[in-house]
């Protein structure tokens, strides 16, 4: 049975719609309201405020901590700065990916890393050799994520350090209030946006100190539903959705590279040994079968698709999680849509899509397979870069 | 300083040895370091207390591979084989005691003595062990199939050794099946009425092994001493290493001692030779390693550099050493006093299955034996340069003292370890005590430091179903390691530990076809 977070005594106030997931063990709300609309914009257009505290949090410490992480990850973790966070993903020796999430640089010799799945005991059996300890924070430091472009206002007059400074994929030791916090500028949504961490102890008052400080700004508490919607239109992957832990996988073909899931760029190749490096040499040099991209569902053909049956079209107003095939031209199968959505920013019918290397091309036409009435229809899509919406302040 | 060479050989122990000299033979200029001052490991004598030399830590030499011998010609670099493998004799508290022949003609009378029935199925019992034989002879004899990419060559392998096992006819086979993974002492009680004969007979199962008679899938070891077994070399291990030495030496091995190997030089997961503790590197595109596996990788190698999936397999690779080696310098043979006068080469103790149980318990827990089992050879009798004139040496692994021990090895507990041991000896042969001149006990934490044999595992690695064929990890099947040009020769590698050189040689047979 899902256990609360330690946001609960504060979420669960706001949580009319009773909606509540599990979400690794969890209950977190899917969403406050009957739908998530307003939720989601709310992230476009104002803020969000999301408890992301099921995330699996891990404390690296010790004079080896860079070079393990180095080792565990597919990125040189010696690189990255004080104060500084990296996206990265992990791997198995044949160079499949295990999970991703973000390394954050929080002190000398001292890294938290975020996961979507329980990792301590990979991580532990990778550790022979390096004088680091590893601890699972995820039940004693709680996390919330503040999005949207009202974000750094609202921080800005309840810390005590300057937000201007704290850069895109930064992170800082502050007191909000009178609670002390680490800050990073990241998220889950492709804007401009927060997650702030505090010990479990101290995270009813933090809630209490943001949603007091937001409620000039519009800050609305917000769902995962509504942060699915947002995190396909910035084309981020999801462990379990997009693509599965090589851990979980049955069979060679469920597997997938970095270079098969978009991550190519947070691949360092040339450095000392880590797990899954020779494999990985291999498939740059070999290139990739398969890739990650985007696709623009025809709208037109949609309607039309429905409209044979004398049906309104179905707008996917909720993220998709069922993959749905995708042919060529000629109805051969070539790969699958993972998830998608509507976009109601970018009125487009979007999906996040995995198709052999030949069809990878930015405009490429493919066939994408929806049911209407119980029965398979194709209907066309373009093969479009991701993000889908990537705004400027995102970085700003 | 640094020397080039086509292989490098780590180890010149008997695994070692014989892969240098079959690699030599096919024209490669080899070099065998070795750590310790002499050449030999676990199969080399020692002098233990002046005058007094031992023929080896590992002393029986009942499987060494007659095929080896034959294509190292050893016998022109001075081996000799005995006629036949000396009997083992089994003292008894009460009773006339029970010398173990082989050959079941020889061994007639002996069990004639304890149960007339045991004879006719003592004799059935060998027929049934030569009938299965080739099966496992297939097996053991021949580097196992790569079952990850089958080759033809692999399939032609593994069709033989269908085949053999098919042309034993059905009964057999599911004969085969069924007896592999029994406990040894269910087995020998299908066989044997009179206890004394099960426990010659199974004795075998448990030696140097973390098993007792009543451990599941013990028999397997039982077979394989069986199936292997063949006459004894004259002079013990410590002959057989000198041979193999001056074979190797014969096609242009070197061999150093005083070498020790501290690390492996690899780059880009291709090995590219090893730095000596000297700092000098020797170069060289192949390295073969007879060492323990866990030395070699966890050791030998970067602690960071292993593929994560085989440093666990490697990890998991048990490796928990029993025995103590114990040796003796007697100022005469000791009496035993079921057959006064009776000089025998080989002993062991325990009159019943269980009293190898209950020595064998203990160890379970971290704990030696109350009263130890003991094998011991006595190499002086055969050959008694070996001991001042009328002096006899008595090796002995003592059953069973467990790596792990709870507190670990001090002088205190080994002494102690050694006056149960010889509490035990002194049930069989009273007085013992008056004949020792000198005594030495290694525990198996002295073994793992003297000969780097990790857990103090004398046949680098528990002989277990799942630890043999694919030893000691998946990956390393086919004496394959996850470095290009890195291969393993030794007994932590298939068919496994004890003195036959299959490793070493089906290794450098391996190596010659990739």
């Amino acid at each position: 049975m899902p256990i609360p977070t330690p946001f609960h005594s504060r979420t669960s106030q706001h949580c009319y719609s009773l909606n509540w997931k599990d979400w690794a063990g969890y209950y977190t709300v899917s969403a406050y309201d009957t739908t998530h609309d307003s939720e989601y914009y709310a992230l476009r257009h104002s803020a969000g405020l999301i408890d992301v505290s099921p995330l699996f949090k891990y404390e690296v410490h010790g004079p080896d901590a860079a070079a393990f992480l180095s080792r565990l990850t597919v990125k040189d973790l010696h690189k990255l700065k004080l104060g500084r966070v990296t996206y990265l993903c992990w791997c198995d020796d044949d160079g499949k990916v295990i999970d991703d999430g973000t390394v954050s640089s929080l002190d000398e010799n001292y890294f938290r890393v975020t996961a979507a799945e329980p990792s301590l005991s990979w991580f532990d059996r990778q550790s022979r050799g390096y004088n680091v300890t590893i601890e699972d924070s995820t039940a004693r430091i709680a996390a919330l994520s503040l999005q949207g472009p009202t974000s750094r206002d609202i921080l800005a007059s309840v810390v005590n350090t300057d937000m201007d400074t704290l850069r895109f994929f930064g992170v800082v030791r502050c007191r909000l209030d009178a609670t002390e916090v680490w800050i990073s500028r990241t998220g889950y949504t492709g804007d401009l946006g927060y997650e702030i961490w505090v010990d479990s102890r101290h995270a009813e008052r933090l809630y209490d100190s943001i949603m007091a400080a937001g409620r000039a700004y519009d800050l609305l508490p917000c769902g995962i539903d509504a942060m699915d919607v947002t995190r396909i239109e910035a084309g981020f992957i999801m462990n379990g959705v997009d693509y599965y832990s090589a851990n979980h996988c049955l069979i060679e073909e469920q597997k997938n590279s970095p270079y098969e899931l978009g991550l190519d760029w947070a691949v360092q190749l040339d450095r000392e040994p880590f797990t899954g490096q020779a494999a990985l040499r291999k498939e740059k040099a070999d290139g990739a079968k398969r890739v990650f991209v985007g696709l623009d569902v025809d709208w037109a053909e949609v309607e039309a698709a429905f409209d044979k049956f004398g049906l309104p079209p179905d707008l996917p107003g909720h993220v998709w999680r069922d993959g749905r095939p995708v042919y060529d031209e000629n109805q051969n199968w070539i790969g699958q849509a993972t998830s998608g959505v509507w976009s109601p920013t970018l009125k487009k019918n979007l999906a996040l899509a995995q198709v052999t290397a030949p069809f990878a091309k930015v405009g490429t036409r493919v066939q994408f397979e929806i049911t209407v009435e119980y029965r398979r229809q194709v209907v066309g899509a373009t093969v479009v870069t991701t993000p889908f919406f990537n705004p400027p302040r995102k970085r700003s | 300083m640094s020397s080039r060479y086509d292989v490098v050989v780590i180890g010149a122990g008997h695994n070692g040895l014989t892969t240098a000299a079959y690699l030599a033979k096919s024209g490669k200029k080899v070099v065998v370091v070795e750590r310790r001052e002499a050449i030999g490991g676990l199969a080399a004598g020692s002098e233990f207390h002046p005058g007094y030399r031992t023929a080896g830590v590992l002393h029986d030499t009942t499987t060494v591979r007659k095929w080896v011998i034959d294509d190292l010609e050893l016998r022109k670099h001075g081996l000799e084989t005995r006629k036949s493998a000396p009997p083992v004799f089994i003292p008894q508290i009460d009773g006339p005691g029970y010398l173990h022949f082989h050959d079941p003609r020889a061994a007639q009378k002996e069990i004639g003595a304890h149960s007339k029935q045991d004879a006719e199925s003592y004799r059935q019992y060998r027929a049934f062990i030569r009938k299965i034989s080739p099966v496992f002879r297939s097996v053991f004899d021949e580097a196992p199939a790569d079952t990850d990419s089958l080759g033809v060559a692999d399939l032609w392998g593994l069709g033989k050794k269908a085949l053999s096992l098919r042309m034993l006819g059905k009964n057999d086979m599911m004969e085969i099946f069924r007896i592999v993974p029994m406990c040894v002492a269910d087995w020998v009680n299908e066989w044997f009425e009179s206890e004394i004969l099960r426990v010659a007979v199974a004795g075998p199962a448990i030696l140097n092994t973390m098993t007792g008679p009543w451990s599941p899938g013990s028999n397997l070891n039982l077979l394989l001493s069986e199936i292997l077994f063949d006459s004894a070399v004259a002079g013990g291990p410590a002959a057989l290493s000198q041979s193999l030495e001056k074979a190797a030496r014969a096609q242009g091995v070197e061999i150093r001692t005083d070498a020790a190997v501290t690390r492996l030089k690899v780059a880009e997961g291709k090995i590219e030779g090893v730095i000596l503790a000297n700092g000098e590197a020797l170069e060289a595109g192949l390295v073969v390693a007879s060492c323990h596996p866990k030395h070699l990788f966890l050791d030998l190698l970067p602690a960071r550099s292993l593929p994560i999936q085989f440093e666990q397999n490697l990890l998991g690779y048990r490796s928990r050493g029993v025995v103590a080696k114990i040796n003796l310098a007697l100022n005469g043979y000791p009496q035993f006093r079921c057959r006064p006068d009776f000089q025998p080469e080989i002993v062991r103790t325990g009159e019943h299955i269980d009293d190898l149980e209950k020595a064998f318990d203990p160890a379970k827990y971290s704990m030696f034996s109350v009263e130890p089992f003991l094998d011991i050879w006595a190499p002086s009798v055969e050959n008694p340069t070996l001991a001042p004139a009328g002096h006899h040496v008595f090796s002995i692994q003592a059953h069973f003292a467990p790596h792990d021990l709870e507190g670990g090895w001090s002088d205190a507990r080994k002494e102690e370890f050694f006056d149960a041991a010889m509490a035990a000896l002194n049930r069989y042969a009273p007085g013992i005590e008056q004949y020792i001149v000198a005594a030495e006990l290694s525990s198996p934490a002295d073994l793992e430091a003297r000969y780097r044999v990790t857990g103090g595992h004398l046949f680098h690695g528990e002989h277990a179903i799942d630890q043999l064929v694919v030893r000691p990890v998946p990956e390393c099947s086919r004496y394959l390691t996850p470095f290009q040009g890195l291969y393993l020769c030794g007994s932590g590698s298939h068919p496994g530990g004890g003195i036959t050189c299959a490793p070493g040689a089906l290794a450098a047979r391996a190596m010659q076809s990739n």
